[in-house]
């Protein structure tokens, strides 16, 4: 069992600090490059964003759940979350996008075309759809998503070290 | 040097300063701000407004930026676009030895426009 990182965060947005110095803390401790630590650091941070922004939480105990770890070349992240009804437009458009970038032969296509599309977006429009993109092109991750039959939404982002 | 303006939120901290060919939007800190659309827009379609009628490029640099959102890029694509199909001088510097600025960055090399008007630039 390699190195490996958990985090609860609530849904409070200046968790996302603290999540951004943990995660780099842990992946420089692991011994990665800064341009790796940097890299993964931004693939937690995005999904743990659209968990805070799309989750639902209504119970004390509700909150956004970080692993983290590295098994041999293959580093791995899985943020968990509940999830409502206010969710369900985001669901669908997870569901989409992922679909929409793996239709692209190269990740940095679906980015470029993700720019594109947001260029040509009203000014006040301030959903962005980059993230998921950007942590398949930045990141060089395959994402996926499960939700249970709790309502309990993962969405993992898997990738090689180089 | 001209007067600098600078604006905070959370991590994130952009000065603004004013000089005789330029206006420079200096990007610092961490950008992990939830409403990038709330506080960087804002700034950069002012700058933008100020900088068109006076003729002055405007010098967005994130060379001191050491985290950015997606959600930051938004602002940044758009005030590129209006730009570009305008008649604003921009010119984006990123610091291209930092991986993730070069990667971030130097996509945003489709807003680019022969004439020079926009200028997405990485140097180390």
């Amino acid at each position: 069992m390699g190195p490996e990182l958990e985090l609860r965060v609530t849904s409070d947005w200046t968790e996302m600090g603290r999540v951004n110095q943990a995660v780099s803390d842990f992946l420089a401790g692991c011994g990665l490059p800064t341009e790796d630590v940097d890299k993964y650091t931004m693939v937690v941070c995005e999904l743990v964003e659209n968990g805070i922004k799309y989750g639902h939480f209504n119970q004390e105990k509700d909150a956004v759940s970080v692993r983290v770890w590295i098994a041999g070349r293959t580093i791995s992240v899985l943020v968990t979350n509940p999830v409502g009804n206010y969710s369900r437009t985001y669901l669908s458009e997870l569901d989409r996008t992922i679909q929409w970038v793996r239709g692209f032969q190269a990740p940095f296509e679906a980015y470029i075309a993700r720019m594109k599309a947001i260029s040509r977006e009203p000014l006040e429009t301030d959903k962005s759809g980059l993230g998921l993109v950007r942590i398949t092109y930045e990141g060089r991750a395959m994402l996926d998503f499960y939700l249970d039959e709790n309502d309990t939404l993962s969405v993992s982002a898997i990738s090689n070290l180089e | 040097m001209g007067k600098v303006q600078t604006f905070t939120n959370n991590q994130l901290t952009i000065d603004i300063a004013e000089e005789e060919r330029t206006i420079t939007v200096h990007f610092l800190g961490k950008s992990i701000l939830r409403d990038p659309n709330d506080f960087v827009m804002p700034i950069l379609l002012r700058t933008l407004g100020e900088a068109i009628p006076a003729r002055k490029r405007i010098v967005m640099n994130f060379r001191d930026l050491s985290y950015m959102n997606s959600s930051t890029l938004t602002p940044v694509i758009k005030i590129l676009e209006r730009a570009r199909v305008g008649e604003g001088q921009i010119t984006v510097e990123y610091r291209k030895s930092l991986k993730w600025q070069d990667i971030s960055f130097s996509a945003l090399v489709i807003f680019q426009t022969p004439d020079g008007r926009i200028v997405i630039e990485g140097t180390d």
